[in-house]
């Protein structure tokens, strides 16, 4: 528990026992190195090396042996700069969370606004569905266009009359609360910021 | 001299002492304190789970109510400990299931706990009331069904920072309709959507409940509904901050909010729609902890939601605070105690915030309370850290992040030697430090001259040689964990300093030049301390000459010997040889 030691620590003579065993620099360690290396040993190092070699800091152009576990770059001079958006899994030091928080969130920045809003479709008596993306359309009648397309079905478009039944299919969707609602009831920014998923229903069920 | 106050007595005495190791030290005044101590036992502290046996421990204090256990080691946190490396929670539930019927309280950071683990708690410990999970991962959301259906006097359920298996949000339903008694929920972790109707039910009839930590999915139009139910909350974390803007939706959310009258600590606001925050002003002036960092408030917005809570003490908060967000909070919050500052842009170099070295500065001058700290910045000065040493000499943690490792002195260029060696001069309580920037061999050196309370060291891409390391081991006589990476230190400074290791809780050294000559003669020399070398490579421990050097290397004390969970790729260095004792 943090007692203090007054005298020094007994140490262990690693030169009497280790004869082989370098000083800690890394530049004397480098000419041993070989030793090391296996088959799979190899391929790992070339996966540390690539990791290592896109950390070069590009504008010095230095690049960095090819065994990086014997020369540590130690010196000052090169820096963990990464390439683009080559993230190291573990710099800076934040923690799970709050990293995949802050890596989404810096994604949809730089592209200025979230980019794609992809629903599940599914039609009543067809079992495998699509997907759409919400954001590709500006309103219910290009969305209803969208469906009746892909499904090949006649869709009543939300805003439109509904006299007709049996042939036509209408839109609903499920919201945040889990509730199954008619699509065109509510404003589409509202609609949008609701809806889960659609499903294309018998208009004579509804 | 024969004293001797009944045991009974001495038992009451003891029940005073709070902290752990000051019934450490009890217990080793003579058998008969040893005994006492033994049995009247209520809370054990499990620094790290692979330092002792449960049975050891379960054998030792046969009376305990309340453990404390952690598993991996920090740097787990950053993604430097491979999957499936240990920590793992069962054998000591399994223990505990047996020896204590009357557990009530189990706190696990670093764990891996399964949904059998779960189950296993849920139904052993009769009495059980706390389940606090921090950073763990291992369990879905089936265990936590386990937890809600048969812990009928559970009162809290944290599960900060884990990683669950998300499998829906019905789990909460499975809390009894007459389970009342929850008093801190914590699911701010969680993925999923849990029903709201269930949780408005749930804590609509616990009227002890004090902290509720919503996720995100919660969304924010529900969230008045919420608060209605539970005004006597002292802390809450919001869901989703971020709704259409609606007139109706914000005053009531304004309403409800202004019903809770002892709230004391906000959280969550993700995707902040700064259209909502004033809903929330009616709280700030009770505020004494706000944790803002997931909100993507900007200036003039989180500057204004900051500067309406004079009596905050605890402030996390994302770089878009910048420099003059730091001034104000320096000048309207005066018992400002801890202050972390994340980074907005992690993984970009150039700044995107006008967040610099002045903020801390500024900090630092105008909250006489400060002692804590955490900054990520771009940009740090040798003279802004003397003046942030002079400032506050009350310093007990000081953690700076420079985002481009080895970063001098911007207007300098000198390595941050000198600054840092005033925090450790001047801050002559600090227990925790970790380092930023340019350094060389000299600021350990400092370091180990001044920094005598000194528990735990993080350093990574500093330093020139193994002195660093040394200075560090021989100097600092209150450390407990040290944690390098990246760094050019071996086995020179590791092998003179061995008894050193003994008296710390734990090692952690990756990216550095440590050999395996080294790992094994300490492994070998050192009975009680655990050497694990982690190598992923695929390869074998004895294809390894002693002068091939380590990826990781975590060496930590340990009374239970070798672990017998080891993944493939941790090799225990006790095992082996250096090849000339072999040869």
């Amino acid at each position: 528990m943090g007692r203090s030691s007054s005298s020094p620590s007994s140490s262990i003579d690693s030169t009497s026992n280790l004869t082989p065993l370098s000083p800690s620099s890394p530049n004397s360690s480098s000419s041993s190195s070989s030793i090391c290396l296996s088959s799979n040993f190899t391929s790992r190092t070339t996966r540390r090396s690539i990791r290592r070699d896109l950390s070069t800091d590009l504008r010095l152009g230095l690049s960095i042996s090819s065994s990086p576990k014997h020369v540590l770059p130690n010196n000052n001079v090169v820096s963990i700069q990464r390439v683009d958006n080559q993230q190291r899994p573990d710099w800076p030091p934040i923690k799970p969370l709050l990293r995949s928080a802050l890596s989404g969130r810096s994604a949809e920045e730089r592209h200025g606004a979230a980019s794609s809003l992809f629903v599940k479709v599914y039609m009543e008596g067809v079992p495998i569905g699509r997907k759409l993306d919400l954001l590709n359309h500006d309103g219910y009648a290009n969305l209803a266009e969208t469906l009746a397309h892909m499904f090949k079905a006649p869709i009543l478009c939300p805003n439109g009359s509904r006299a007709h039944s049996d042939k036509h299919y209408v839109l609903t969707y499920e919201d945040r609360e889990g509730d199954w609602m008619m699509v065109g009831d509510v404003p589409w920014e509202i609609f949008m910021s609701t809806v889960k998923r659609l499903k294309i229903t018998r208009a004579d069920r509804c | 001299m024969a004293y001797s106050f009944p045991e009974e007595v001495l038992e009451h005495v003891f029940s005073f002492l709070s902290s752990e190791r000051d019934r450490n030290a009890v217990s080793l005044v003579c058998k008969s304190w040893y005994d006492i101590d033994r049995w009247s036992r209520r809370r054990v502290f499990i620094g790290n789970c692979y330092a002792v046996s449960p049975g050891t421990v379960v054998r030792r204090f046969p009376e305990v109510r309340s453990i404390e256990i952690k598993g991996k080691p920090h740097f787990a946190d950053f993604n430097l400990v491979p999957e499936g490396w240990g920590g793992f929670v069962l054998p000591w539930i399994a223990a505990m299931a047996g020896s204590y019927p009357w557990l009530e309280e189990i706190r696990l950071k670093r764990m891996v706990v399964t949904d059998h683990c779960l189950e296993l708690i849920s139904k052993s410990f009769k009495n059980f009331k706390v389940l606090v999970l921090n950073s763990c991962e291992g369990f879905s959301t089936d265990g936590l069904a386990a937890i809600a259906s048969n812990c009928r006097n559970l009162r809290e359920l944290d599960l900060r920072e884990s990683e669950v298996d998300d499998l829906s949000g019905h789990w909460l339903s499975h809390f009894p309709d007459t389970y009342t008694s929850l008093v801190s929920l914590n699911i701010s972790c969680l993925a999923s959507e849990v029903s709201i109707s269930a949780l408005e039910r749930l804590v609509g009839r616990c009227p002890n409940l004090r902290s509720l930590r919503l996720n995100r999915a919660v969304p924010l139009d529900r969230l008045a509904g919420l608060l209605r139910r539970a005004p006597q909350l002292v802390e809450l974390g919001t869901g989703t901050y971020t709704a259409e803007l609606r007139p109706d939706v914000l005053s009531s959310l304004s309403g409800a909010f202004s019903g809770l009258k002892e709230l004391r600590s906000l959280s969550g606001f993700w995707d902040v729609v700064p259209a909502y925050l004033p809903a929330a002003y009616s709280v700030c002036s009770g505020i004494t902890s706000l944790n803002l960092s997931y909100a993507t408030i900007q200036n003039p917005d989180l500057t204004k939601l900051v500067s309406q809570c004079p009596n905050l003490q605890q402030l996390w908060v994302l770089d878009y605070i910048e420099d003059s967000g730091l001034e104000a909070l320096a000048a309207s919050c005066k018992d400002l105690q801890e202050l972390r500052v994340f980074p907005s842009e992690p993984f970009v170099a150039e700044a995107n915030v006008a967040l610099t070295e002045q903020g801390l500065v500024s900090v630092s001058e105008g909250c006489p309370k400060l002692h804590s700290v955490l900054y990520f910045c771009r940009q740090m000065t040798n003279a802004a850290l003397i003046s942030i040493a002079q400032n506050r000499p009350n310093f007990t943690r000081f953690r700076l992040c420079i985002i481009e490792p080895r970063s001098p002195d911007y207007l300098t260029l000198q390595p941050l030697d000198v600054g840092f060696g005033a925090i450790v001069e001047h801050c002559k309580g600090l227990r925790r430090l970790s380092l930023a920037g340019l350094l060389t061999d000299r600021v350990f050196e400092l370091i180990g001259t001044h920094a005598k309370k000194l528990e735990m060291l993080s350093v990574a891409f500093a330093g020139d040689s193994d002195l660093g390391l040394h200075h560090v081991l021989s100097g600092c006589e209150s450390l407990r964990k040290l944690e390098i990476m990246d760094c050019p230190f071996g086995d020179k400074a590791l092998l003179s300093n061995v008894e050193k290791l003994e008296t710390m809780r734990s090692l952690w050294m990756s990216t550095c030049s440590v050999s395996f000559g080294a790992c094994r003669l300490l492994g070998r020399k050192m009975q009680r301390l655990n050497v694990e070398v982690i190598d992923e490579s695929g390869d074998r421990p004895e294809t390894r000459p002693d002068n091939c050097l380590v990826e990781k290397l975590y060496v930590y004390r340990s009374v239970a010997g070798p672990r017998l969970d080891k993944p493939n790729y941790v090799w225990s260095m006790e095992e082996e040889s250096p090849e000339l004792i072999r040869s």
